[in-house]
């Protein structure tokens, strides 16, 4: 009868302790979420959205404008380059690398090279593009995202065509289809929806990138869409405002924090929504 | 004939391009390996690669760099991150899939993945404002006063900085910010573990954590360890969530709440401003923990996850 | 194990096919002739299936696989090098032991392989997937949605398309790999009767694990074990008095 006893007191403890680490943990994590909107909704306004950046001593006036419009700009041109070269070489992996010594080790690569730290890309790009062209200019931000982007969609795409059947692109090769064809018009509009989705969660993964534009795109206080120049971006404006000894800054800094997280969980939202909706299919 | 001439045509150009798109990923960890190295050159002609790695020097006035405490920082934060969050992380897991109410599961398990997805700059925010005054008056101050009155002991949790700034307070929100990443590993590898598996265990008379810890969690070892390898690579790499309370102070360490520097930190402090010898040194830092990064992660795919048994 | 004179579609001579350092087909010789079904019949695993992928070459989309001998399409060793196997492939086409419908509309899947012949006047297209659909005995439950997308057909409609789909680009020879394995009954009886109903016009292999389907649709039935032929002859003389004791036992059941 003892042992019994023993086991059933030793599990329940055990289980016990998971869940504390569980409900300490997920305080943890809820506690962010809650200074971020606390916080972020202290500083919103609409001269947010609408003004770039003033003074910190001049009174309701100054936003965010510029940065926002900048890290869209940012992100736009690094998903210009780095997804189609990502997907291309995704659909290199999965198809005619597959299996093949050269497509396993550039996937191997891929998996390592996703957990490059960020900041080393910066320094990376620095040396490419910055210092080289004579100073801080956004093409070498979008390019430090577009590296960073670029083996997380290889990946995901990969990792969308294996999942289509054989037989599909057995059935198309059996119609007198060449390869390129099998892929383009079977493969790759059946895995459409797993590759849109990776690759939405990888674009809006670097949309929240800082460390690799510090040394890059810098930052700026004006709007502008001169990619020859430093671009401004929320991340680095956020890192910047909140270690700035201005509390309208720091409210500005907080009040961007909560857009950027509202946004994307309206994002893994949909994306998941699309998820579901594919697996009903 | 002529379609089939193009279609071969064609399918040789495709093939070809995305050959070199794969190929665009070794040429970007070539070139961080190679440009690097060439940026890093004088700094070791200078001091030599041992001679930089062990020296703890930082000293511009007199241009002696050295890597020995940025890489500890790093290293150090980076332990005690992981070191907190994997049970803890491990633990929300098996809450997440075994015990956990479901109408709690979609919401714990979406807050979970939310908050894997915010970018870093935000953590750091919240370590900067809300949780380093929060370790200030709790942990810092109780921690000290409990141990000030004893010899040599005491001295290991004086306070020589206020604010709650230091390394004990950058490791814990580098693992506040790895613990979604783990939780969600852990909780991935946990549901994949085959319900007749779990069942045979129940069928022989098991209790629920006799399962989880017999059955489930050996099950799903393998990929948990190694995302929690995953996880102190990123740790390592990890720039924002600390820049503002790792202190940055190029110091001797004497207490746990001492400010430290780390690889990122110094990085993220001195590059925009830095020339000459120093930049050179900051390149051979960033290669020196690009490296350390890459065997991490090339450990933890290719010695535990790439193993199968 | 002679065949008697007739117009012969595909012939192999001394066919052995392998991959890796398996061997899967030793050295079948056969004839196939043209516009009628050949069956192929014989225990899982003894390359029934591995034969019928030779005979389009689809084992060349992998890597490590080795024919000796040779297979002659329409007189032609389709083995030789420099043989163009997408050609190769629009003439001798291919149904799969699952439905294969392709990410798109029912019209755009029955009307791939004519475009991927270079057929692309609309009105041509509209008549040969309406033939091709009705080919399959699919025209009468689709004709009102061919927009849509293939997969929310059933099982055995898509099944039934991806037959409307091969028959479209009207190839020589229509293999088919199980093709009914994975459907019901009255499925089974509405492919069954469409294969009967081509008979006279396609050239037709069918590999089944269903004797009694062999013995109901096929002309001819060859009968393989272990990677070898066995026994080929018009299939009534198979089913009642075949000459191979090895046959006998399989189709009556004592093995396999």
């Amino acid at each position: 009868m003892k042992p019994t006893v023993i086991r059933r007191l030793r599990g329940r403890l055990m289980l016990f302790l998971s869940s504390a680490a569980a409900v300490v943990g997920v305080c943890f994590l809820f506690a962010i979420l809650f200074s971020v909107i606390r916080n972020g909704i202290a500083g919103l306004s609409p001269e947010l959205f609408t003004d770039d950046a003033a003074p910190p001593w001049i009174e309701n006036e100054g936003g965010m404008r510029h940065a926002f419009l900048g890290q869209l700009l940012l992100t736009t041109v690094a998903a210009i380059i780095g997804i189609p070269v990502g997907i291309l070489g995704g659909i290199y992996l999965a198809e005619y690398g597959n299996g093949s010594r050269v497509g396993r080790f550039i996937g191997n690569l891929a998996d390592v090279a996703i957990g490059i730290p960020t900041i080393i890309i910066g320094t990376f790009v620095y040396s490419l593009l910055v210092h080289p062209f004579g100073g801080f200019n956004g093409w070498a931000g979008a390019v430090a995202l577009a590296f960073i982007i670029l083996p997380v969609i290889m990946r995901t795409t990969e990792e969308s065509l294996r999942l289509v059947p054989w037989t599909m692109r057995e059935a198309a090769f059996a119609l007198g289809a060449p390869y390129f064809k099998v892929i383009k018009d079977i493969v790759f509009r059946s895995g459409f929806s797993g590759i849109f989705t990776g690759v939405s969660l990888a674009v809006s993964r670097i949309a929240g990138e800082t460390a690799p534009l510090l040394f890059t795109s810098f930052n700026s206080n004006y709007l502008t869409a001169d990619m020859s120049g430093p671009v401004p971006s929320l991340t680095v404006t956020v890192f910047q405002y909140a270690g700035s000894p201005y509390e309208k800054w720091v409210l500005s800094a907080w009040a961007s924090s909560l857009v950027i997280t509202v946004f994307i969980l309206f994002l893994n939202i949909i994306l998941k929504q699309i998820i579901k909706r594919r697996q009903v299919l | 004939m002529k379609a089939v001439r193009t279609f071969f045509y064609k399918d040789s150009l495709f093939r070809l391009f995305s050959l070199l798109s794969a190929l665009s990923v070794f040429l970007i960890c070539a070139g961080i390996f190679l440009s690097l190295l060439r940026e890093s050159v004088p700094a070791l002609r200078e001091f030599g690669f041992f001679g930089f790695l062990f020296s703890v020097e930082w000293n511009y006035a007199e241009s002696l760099f050295g890597a020995a405490r940025p890489l500890l920082g790093s290293i150090l934060t980076s332990l005690i991150a992981v070191t907190v969050a994997a049970p803890m992380g491990i633990g929300i897991a098996v809450f997440l899939s075994e015990l956990c109410p479901a109408f709690l599961k979609g919401f714990v398990g979406t807050a979970v993945e939310l908050l894997a997805a915010i970018p870093s700059i935000i953590y750091g925010m919240w370590g900067l404002f809300v949780f380093a005054p929060f370790i200030e008056v709790t942990l810092q101050r109780g921690v000290s006063a409990l141990f000030s009155g004893l010899p040599f002991i005491g001295s290991f949790f004086e306070i020589h900085y206020a604010g709650g700034i230091g390394f004990l307070t950058a490791g814990l929100v580098l693992g506040v910010m790895v613990l979604p990443f783990i939780a969600g590993v852990a909780k991935e590898a946990l549901d994949s573990v085959p319900k007749e598996l779990k069942e045979a265990g129940y069928g022989i008379g098991c209790e629920k954590w006799e399962v989880v810890r017999r059955i489930s969690l050996p099950y799903a070892g393998r990929a948990v360890r190694s995302g929690i390898i995953i996880a102190l690579g990123r740790a390592l790499g990890e720039t924002m969530a600390i820049a503002y309370i790792i202190g940055n102070m190029n110091i001797r360490l004497t207490s746990v709440f001492d400010p430290y520097v780390t690889v990122t930190g110094v990085l993220v402090n001195e590059f925009n401003e830095a020339s000459g010898l120093q930049m050179s040194s900051l390149f051979l830092l960033a290669l020196l923990l690009f490296i350390l990064n890459f065997s991490t992660l090339a450990v933890a795919k290719f010695c535990i996850a790439g193993k199968k048994s | 194990m002679t065949q008697p004179d007739f117009r012969c579609e595909i012939e192999t001579r001394n066919l052995s096919f392998s991959y890796g350092s398996k061997t899967a087909v030793r050295n079948v010789s056969l004839s196939v002739e043209k516009n009628k079904i050949t069956a192929l019949i014989g225990p899982s695993g003894c390359g029934k299936t591995t034969f019928l992928r030779c005979l389009n070459r689809m084992h060349d989309l992998y890597k490590g696989n080795r024919y000796e001998g040779e297979i002659l399409f329409r007189g032609k060793n389709i083995l030789e090098k420099g043989t163009d196997l997408t050609g190769l492939r629009s003439r001798v086409g291919m149904v799969f032991q699952k439905p294969t419908p392709f990410p798109m509309s029912i019209f755009d899947n029955v009307a791939y392989g004519l475009r991927l012949k270079g057929i692309g006047n609309r009105q041509e297209l509209t008549d040969r997937v309406e033939a091709a659909l009705k080919k399959a005995a699919l025209w009468e439950e689709v004709q009102s949605r061919l927009r849509t997308p293939a997969s929310g057909l059933s099982g055995g409609q898509q099944q039934r398309l991806s037959i409307a789909r091969t028959l479209a680009p009207e190839p020589d020879v229509v293999l088919f790999d199980e093709p009914t394995s994975a459907l019901d009954p009255i499925s089974t009886k509405k492919i069954e009767d469409l294969m009967r109903e081509l008979k006279g016009q396609t050239t037709m292999v069918i590999v089944t694990h269903n004797m009694q389907q062999a013995a109901r649709i096929s002309d001819w039935t060859a009968f393989m074990y272990m990677g070898e032929l066995i026994e080929i002859g018009k299939t009534d003389k198979i089913f009642t008095s075949p000459t191979v004791k090895m046959t006998e036992d399989y189709i009556t059941g004592q093995f396999g």
